[in-house]
């Protein structure tokens, strides 16, 4: 079933805008407090200036600071903003020599003021100001103590500045980020591009055209064209199989039925009744040879197309494998082979399985063996506990006889239908081995072959194990 | 006519008369202190009270440092603030007295007569040097700052107490007008030493200086307000107005709201008068302030004065600078180099 989950485009368009903002807002906020700190920075060095200016007009007159502050100092204070401005020059006591606003310069400050220049944010009048404040050292020929010069102003032309320097970035990211999106948009578009040719290629195909994939896609599509070829040729592979055993199917089934009209149609030229008698026995042996075959092809074909496995429950396969032994070693087809059963360990042995199922195999295994072994041989089932893959345990059910055995080319041939590894000898149908197979598959198992010192053929089918409490 | 009839009216006249009474509410009042003479000043005054009938105007007609000290110490602070002692005003607003106008009108304000759109130059009014007729039948009357110092240098017996010029000392405008000679040229501060030889005599108002040249006291004033002067002028015939043919120097009123204006409103209305058009014209027309705005037509406008005297008006800088005049230290050391040059024995 096919459910859409949401648009790539919206994810992208979300995973952007998440990026964006959250990338964004991170940036915004440095871009903010750089904005601050260059308009610090830049007014800073006009109170320097100031300062200096009008540390420069300081004087010592009969053993007492004296200034005259220098209109220029004021102007530059006061910048093309208008700012309200302040001075003070205080004397090595923090007394003021000089100044214009009530400003009290704390002790902290002027100490730190001794050690290096200082700019820092004040209050006065519920307004805030920066100051500044230098030390200068200037010799009077009475006293050589230093002074200290302050000077201030409002922060409007800083904050003005900021603002500017702030809007200035936010414009040119916000513009980015539109030109990105669009940019993303078309890129999306082109990015998408081979999904929508490749779309349009399978949409045109024939129903019934299994050929390979014939289209330009990117790196990042190889994977899924690969894909879509090999399920493609599978397809491809599993419609052959179906044609070839169709035909095949017919071709067996053809056989015995040309045998039957034959004998028949010599039935009917008799007038001897003894010789209708024997035609009804050949007859019947081949219908019931022709039943058998076209029932196996059947349970082949519906274990091919049966759905997921329904009925699957934990069986015991040891029970299972002891009645099949039982069951068949009593019937006509075993009279001249020796059918045993290996040593089985005390206990259940639990597997999740079909009964049905467990019996065909079995049955066919067991068939198999009477069939293509010469009559005196000896065929032995039984059960191998196995420390199985991935730490679970598993199970190896065997089948052993010391017949003449399969040749190692011809082994892996005997899974297919109408296979009977070059024997022509038998009336078996080639199917066992293919119904098992399939079974095997069915039940998550594998099936080998493998050849028995010093002969004969030895078929192992691997089931996982399982907990019989384990709800399905 | 049945009693209750008559009692109909009446009660209708009364409601009436009660629903009237907001639309005659108390005027509002409001408090200006200024350093700018009533009778220059009148009609500026009468056409803001026509143009504002809801406003109680109470105009307070100070010297300069009278206004300043007001401006802290009265209490309810007055509306607003006009002076022409530009470094108090400045050194005022400096201290976050003035409150910011925001209006139109002040924003269209020029840049140059402004000052955090809080304070505004809003005359425009030249310094000039006067001269009574007598003073031409001895001697070429000056017409510049050299010519002056030439004449205080040679006619030195003739003008003796003959001359006179604002008091540094006791005037603001007199102190700013000398701190702003003395920024231009330090050859001013031999014209102080000239002035100091004839025994010039210091006066603390325009007005003094005047009625000293009408009387015949003084021959020759330096540093008048020409606004006051062209004005007595055109009354005074034997009194000459020269402007400075080299500078002269340029004064402006300028007018604040005070932060703790009692009436903010209607002081946003007067000085939104002052600068707008109409009080602009009343300046320009008929008061001899001259108007600021270059849209205004009138006799007294400093497109016009700038016109007749061309590119030598100087008007003192709306700026930070004028702070460094109310530096106590600056002003000292001022006040006593202008003691020392006027006194000076050579």
């Amino acid at each position: 079933m096919i459910e859409v989950t949401g648009s790539l485009k919206r994810r992208l368009a979300v995973w952007l805008l998440v990026t964006v903002t959250g990338l964004g807002a991170l940036l915004m906020i440095e871009a903010w407090r750089s904005s601050q700190r260059a308009a610090e920075r830049a007014y800073d060095s006009q109170l320097e200036a100031a300062a200096l200016t009008i540390a420069e007009a300081v004087q010592w007159q009969r053993g007492e600071p004296l200034i005259e502050v220098p209109a220029a100092a004021l102007q530059i204070l006061a910048t093309r903003h208008q700012e309200r401005v302040f001075y003070a020059v205080l004397d090595a006591g923090g007394e003021a020599v000089s100044t214009n606003l009530p400003f009290v310069i704390k002790s902290g400050w002027r100490e730190r003021v001794a050690e290096a220049p200082l700019a820092l944010t004040a209050r006065l009048d519920g307004e805030a100001w920066r100051l500044y404040g230098r030390e200068v050292d200037s010799a009077g020929w009475v006293s050589q103590e230093p002074v200290q010069v302050w000077v201030g102003h409002t922060r409007a032309g800083r904050m003005a500045l900021a603002d500017e320097l702030f809007e200035r970035t936010l414009t040119r990211f916000v513009a980015m980020v539109l030109l990105a999106g669009v940019l993303m948009a078309l890129a999306l578009r082109v990015a998408l591009g081979p999904m929508r040719r490749l779309r349009r290629v399978l949409r045109r195909r024939a129903a019934d055209d299994m050929r390979p994939l014939d289209a330009r896609v990117p790196e990042e599509m190889r994977e899924l064209a690969q894909t879509l070829d090999h399920l493609f040729a599978r397809q491809r592979q599993s419609r052959e199989a179906l044609l070839r055993f169709t035909a095949d199917a017919s071709h067996q089934l053809k056989t015995p039925l040309a045998g039957l009209q034959s004998v028949s149609e010599l039935a009917l030229k008799s007038e001897e009744p003894a010789d209708w008698r024997a035609a009804l026995a050949t007859v019947h042996e081949g219908a019931g040879r022709t039943s058998r075959l076209a029932g196996q092809l059947l349970s082949l074909a519906r274990l091919r197309h049966l759905g997921e496995a329904d009925e699957v429950a934990p069986l015991d396969l040891a029970a299972a494998l002891r009645e099949s032994v039982l069951d068949w070693a009593g019937r006509e087809a075993a009279r001249d082979h020796d059918l045993g059963l290996a040593p089985l360990a005390a206990g259940p042995v639990w597997v999740r399985a079909e009964g049905w199922a467990v019996r065909e195999l079995l049955g066919n295994l067991i068939d198999n063996a009477l069939r293509y072994t010469p009559p005196g041989s000896v065929i032995t089932l039984g059960l191998e506990i196995l420390k199985g893959r991935e730490g679970r345990g598993e199970v190896a059910l065997f089948v052993e006889d010391d017949g003449p055995g399969v040749p190692a080319e011809a082994r892996e041939r005997l899974l297919q239908p109408f296979e009977r590894g070059g024997r022509q000898d038998t009336d078996g149908s080639g199917l066992g081995l293919s119904i098992v197979d399939s079974i095997a598959r069915r039940l998550g198992g594998r099936l080998t072959l493998a050849a028995r010192e010093p002969h004969g053929l030895v078929v192992r089918l691997h089931l996982p194990l399982c907990d019989p409490e384990e709800v399905p | 006519m049945t009693p209750w009839r008559t009692g109909l009216p009446l009660i209708l006249l009364a409601l009436l008369l009660v629903g009237a009474a907001p639309l005659r509410a108390a005027p509002t009042p409001l408090v200006v202190e200024a350093a700018l003479d009533r009778e220059v000043v009148a009609p500026l005054l009468e056409a803001f009270r026509a143009a504002h009938p809801e406003i109680a105007l109470d105009f307070r007609d100070r010297t300069t440092l009278e206004v300043d000290g007001r401006v802290a110490e009265a209490d309810p602070a007055p509306d607003v603030v006009i002076s022409s002692a530009m470094p108090w005003q400045m050194a005022r607003v400096n201290q976050g007295y003035a409150r910011r106008l925001d209006s139109p009108t002040a924003r269209r304000w020029p840049a140059w007569a402004k000052w955090r759109d809080e304070v505004f130059g809003f005359t425009f009014e030249p310094i000039v040097m006067a001269y009574r007729l007598d003073l031409s039948r001895h001697m070429t009357p000056p017409q510049t700052h050299a010519d002056l110092h030439t004449l205080l240098t040679t006619e030195r017996d003739t003008l003796e107490g003959k001359v006179t010029t604002y008091s540094p000392l006791e005037s603001g405008v007199g102190y700013t007008l000398h701190q702003q000679d003395a920024r231009y040229t330090p050859r001013f501060w031999d014209l102080v030493a000239g002035m100091g030889r004839v025994n010039a005599r210091l006066e603390g108002s325009t007005r003094a200086m005047l009625e000293g040249l009408s009387d015949g006291r003084y021959w020759l004033g330096y540093n008048l307000l020409g606004s006051y002067a062209m004005v007595w002028a055109q009354e005074h015939p034997e009194v000459i107005v020269q402007v400075p043919k080299d500078y002269s120097l340029v004064m402006m009123r300028m007018a604040f709201i005070h932060r703790d204006a009692p009436h903010p409103a209607a002081a946003e209305a007067f000085v939104d008068f002052l600068l707008g058009r109409e009080g602009q014209r009343v300046l320009a027309g008929q008061t001899p302030l001259f108007s600021v705005r270059p849209d205004i037509v009138g006799p007294f406008t400093a497109a016009r004065l700038r016109d007749q005297v061309g590119e030598r008006l100087f008007p003192i800088p709306l700026n930070a600078s004028l702070l460094a005049f109310v530096d106590p230290q600056r002003r000292a050391a001022f006040l006593e180099r202008w003691r020392r040059e006027f006194s000076r024995a050579d």
